[in-house]
């Protein structure tokens, strides 16, 4: 029994013929990795490397270096909040203070009672005409006040998906090609 | 859907930003509808590679990313005849605190961005270009994505760009978090999957880059500027901005101010005019008291110095640099010790290790803030400071990390002595309590 799911596995071994030198395949293989598995495991981390040819502890290495891998559970939503001088100067300290009381824990990286939520402090996130602002469900949040936090909390408690395509800036809604149903396959 | 802040519009300034905000622009078919693609057949058909070249050299454009490398020179450092692959590799890792214009220019614009790079691809002889994207862009990730399928659709990004028998391609990597990828060459160790450490030069990307081959390393603003340059010729562009530094570029203004936004702005133009009048000042009965005219790294400037325009020349002789056009506005209820301990902290963290001055010299300046600003300060933690500034800087470290920080002390102290001493030497702090006068 594999911590990576056999597909998965089999994606990351394709993964090295997409660059010119196959090490590149490196940081998109840990992706999938913490895709499925929500954060990076030692296992996780040595079968991407058996899959890869490479040492463990290099790919280990690469995953400690950058910040966006993650080497503990952080619950189903994680609260990137700028704090960095834009957004501190704007109220990102206090911000952060409320999305502590908004999904219950203490510190960084504590994941609430219900598994669903961590935060981090993290450095700038280019949007600073937007401050105070943060990342989560890979989307950014603008203008951020107390009652902006608790709402999206509250969304994602609720069981509201995460948006997986974020609406860009200035544009009009494209329209969508008719979902397949089952029946016309 | 976020509002637009920042330039959009006809106006003269607006070489890169005219048609920001178009419903659309973002589509290929609306690009190209404003003009879009022109630059690129023109540079295909009627002009050879070491023209595209000298193009760029005679409009004087320097890079938008920070250091401000004059790009046609650049260009030229790369033997587009050496035998096997070479690479153009996009700098799209933003993360200079307080800019924001790349992802202005890639969520407004990617086509823009598309078009820039393939023109560049060809004037320097390469066929695969990568764009190195920081891995919380997941907006202009995906608009970009789709920018490139929709240029492969039409045949653009292709083997026969517009049937010329030159291939042109283009690919995505994404980054993980790390401020160090800006900087190029951390960013080429990132690239071939390793940790993100600069590497000593020489040899230098253009003869030993991405891969171990000759390789253009451009951030995107850069790039993005190369179609509007073929299109109205080197010299026209030229006759914007200064003499010394001509053109236009895209200052993130933040912070403080009534209207934060990226706005486009003629090089030359004076901070006066760009935080009092395009982002409308500080709020109502508050006053500047200090700003980053380029980024973090970008030594402070007091408001006394507003009148400083925002070319490289004028902001040499003020001490500072104009960076990655990050303007970062504080008003006078701000202390400029926290502001500094603040930026301190995100050198210490973001330092990658390899260079002994920047990983110890950080934490040594992160705990002094400390000190001084928990009211246990003196006078050795002020010379302490001096000292490790000083050791920051200068050639010690491989990259520009490493003086970032020492910029930071080094610029702070100097317009802003009192605040410090108050801190160290009073334990106290003034700000706010000074009765502010509209």
């Amino acid at each position: 029994m594999t911590a990576l799911s056999e597909h998965v596995l089999e994606e990351i071994r394709e993964l090295p013929g997409r660059y010119p030198q196959p090490r590149s395949a490196v940081m998109p293989a840990l992706d999938l990795a913490q895709e499925e598995l929500g954060h990076l495991t030692p296992e996780a981390m040595s079968e991407v490397a058996v899959a890869l040819e490479l040492d463990p502890g290099y790919v280990e290495g690469v995953a400690t270096f950058y910040s966006l891998f993650h080497l503990e559970p952080i619950g189903k939503h994680r609260l990137y909040v700028c704090t960095n001088l834009s957004c501190m100067i704007r109220g990102a300290y206090g911000i952060v203070d409320h999305v502590k009381k908004s999904i219950g824990v203490g510190k960084p990286d504590e994941v609430s009672a219900d598994g669903l939520f961590s935060y981090e402090e993290v450095e700038c996130l280019g949007a600073c005409e937007y401050a105070p602002m943060m990342r989560l469900g890979h989307r950014y949040h603008y203008d951020l006040t107390p009652e902006k936090i608790d709402a999206l909390v509250a969304d994602l408690r609720s069981g509201k998906k995460e948006s997986a395509a974020p609406v860009g800036v200035a544009r009009a809604k494209k329209p969508r090609a008719p979902r397949k149903k089952k029946a016309d396959a | 859907m976020p509002e637009l802040r920042g330039s959009s519009g006809d106006q003269p300034q607006h070489v890169l930003t005219r048609w920001f905000g178009t419903a659309n622009l973002h589509t290929i078919d609306v690009y190209e509808s404003k003009g879009g693609y022109k630059a690129l057949r023109k540079a295909l058909f009627d002009m050879s590679p070491s023209d595209i070249t000298n193009e760029v050299k005679t409009s004087g454009l320097r890079g938008r990313g920070g250091a401000g490398f004059a790009t046609g020179v650049k260009w030229s450092f790369i033997n587009r005849d050496a035998p096997g692959p070479k690479y153009v590799v996009v700098n799209a890792d933003e993360s200079e605190p307080g800019t924001a214009k790349d992802r202005y220019i890639l969520e407004n614009s990617p086509h823009m961005v598309v078009e820039g790079i393939l023109i560049a691809a060809y004037a320097v002889g390469a066929n695969q270009a990568w764009v190195y994207i920081r891995g919380e862009y997941d907006e202009p990730y995906r608009m970009l994505t789709e920018a490139i399928e929709e240029a492969r659709a039409k045949g653009y990004v292709g083997p026969k760009p517009f049937g010329k028998d030159y291939p042109l391609d283009i690919r995505l990597y994404r980054g993980h978090g790390a401020y160090i990828c800006g900087e190029e060459t951390a960013l080429l160790e990132s690239l071939e999957g390793k940790r993100a450490q600069p590497r000593s030069r020489p040899p230098f990307p253009a003869v030993k880059g991405a891969w171990g081959r000759p390789t253009l390393l451009n951030n995107v603003e850069t790039l993005a500027t190369v179609p509007a340059i073929i299109n109205l010729g080197g010299a026209e562009y030229a006759k914007l901005g200064t003499a010394k530094n001509p053109g236009t570029r895209l200052l993130t203004v933040s912070g403080n101010v009534r209207k934060p936004g990226v706005y486009e702005v003629e090089i030359g133009a004076t901070f006066r005019q760009i935080i009092m009048e395009l982002a409308g000042g500080p709020p109502e009965g508050r006053r500047v008291k200090v700003f980053w005219p380029g980024g973090s790294s970008a030594p402070v400037l007091p408001e006394s110095m507003l009148d400083v325009t925002s070319d490289a020349e004028a902001l040499a002789a003020a001490k500072s640099m104009g960076g990655s056009g990050g303007v970062i506005v504080m008003d006078d209820s701000h202390c400029v010790v926290e502001a500094a301990h603040r930026l301190l902290q995100f050198y210490s963290y973001e330092s990658c290790g390899k260079c002994t001055p920047c990983r110890i010299g950080q934490d040594w300046a992160v705990r002094t803030y400390e000190r001084i600003l928990g009211d246990d300060g003196s006078q050795v933690d002020l010379d302490i400071l001096q000292r490790v500034s000083d050791g920051l800087q200068n050639g010690r470290c491989l990259c520009g990390l490493g003086d970032s920080g020492g910029w930071v002390i080094d610029s702070t102290l100097r317009h802003f002595r009192e605040e410090y001493e108050d801190h160290a030497l009073r334990h106290t702090c003034n700000v706010g309590k000074v009765a502010v006068s509209a």
